[in-house]
């Protein structure tokens, strides 16, 4: 896994477009992530489904590229979500105070199903 | 009370120095998973942080980070002869008058607010030092360690 152990992957289930987020995120690799969700909005895509179930540790750098993406997708009227935020990665998400910032759906099937 | 001192350059690929070194250390003591990972978050952020902000007029520079524990505690002191900086001081990111959304700047120092249960900063000798502490349950023996420690005593 290259850049500080994170890998970033997306595919197509239906018409929502799943980024699958592998590995640790923080300083020296969240601007990837910026650059990935911001890239699949410009191309178009307006259901983006940013799937946790690999992130092992996440620093605020993550959760700085996730406000920014979701800005960015409010601006360009396309929906970002998030799933199968858990563990450590979920209190996080909580001690920011960004669970009510962004839209989280549960499991992936879970979001699939809300955002089909 | 054990501890260990690094020396880190402000290159951001020295965080990766500092984080072996404080995966080392807590496999070493003994340190529970989930207050590992959480003072690998705040040893990130405050390094981060050191690396990016200290010397606005860049330049090649050296500072100091010592992990330490003692039974309950587990601690990281960070010093730099940087621009004075008191994360104490830092305001917590305001929501966006347009958005639910906080804009994407403080966070770091706001999550190490609440990962830790002692923040302390000094300005002394021109020099920064943050001291950040949290306290753990230290994590049971295994059972012929115990006993190892039990004959020993």
């Amino acid at each position: 896994m290259a850049n500080g152990g994170l890998s970033i992957a997306h595919s197509h289930s239906g018409h929502v477009c799943v980024v699958r987020l592998t590995g640790r995120i923080d300083n020296s690799n969240a601007s990837e992530v910026t650059t990935q969700l911001s890239g699949l909005i410009v191309s178009g895509e307006k259901n983006i489904l940013v799937d946790f179930d690999g992130v092992l540790y996440l620093t605020s750098a993550a959760f700085r590229a996730l406000l920014i993406a979701a800005d960015q997708a409010e601006r360009n009227a396309a929906r970002l979500a998030m799933c199968s935020v858990k563990g450590h990665v979920h209190d996080l998400f909580e001690m920011g105070g960004l669970l009510d910032s962004f839209t989280i759906l549960g499991s992936r099937d879970e979001a699939l199903a809300r955002l089909a | 009370m054990r501890s260990i001192e690094v020396t880190l350059r402000n290159n951001p690929a020295d965080i990766s120095v500092i984080r072996s070194a404080l995966d080392r250390f807590g496999a070493e003591e003994r340190i529970p998973g989930k207050v590992l990972i959480e003072m690998q978050v705040v040893l990130d952020e405050i390094v981060s942080n050191v690396i990016k902000y200290a010397w606005p007029g860049g330049g090649s520079h050296d500072f100091l980070v010592r992990l330490s524990i003692d039974h309950t505690t587990v601690g990281v002191e960070v010093v730099d002869d940087g621009q004075a900086y008191d994360p104490r001081d830092a305001p917590m990111p305001a929501p966006a008058s347009s958005s639910r959304r906080p804009p994407p700047g403080g966070l770091g120092i706001h999550l190490i607010k609440q990962l830790v249960d002692f923040l302390e900063y000094e300005r002394i000798d021109e020099h920064n030092r943050v001291s950040l502490k949290k306290r753990f349950v230290a994590a049971a023996l295994p059972q012929n360690e115990a006993s190892d420690g039990k004959r020993r005593a």
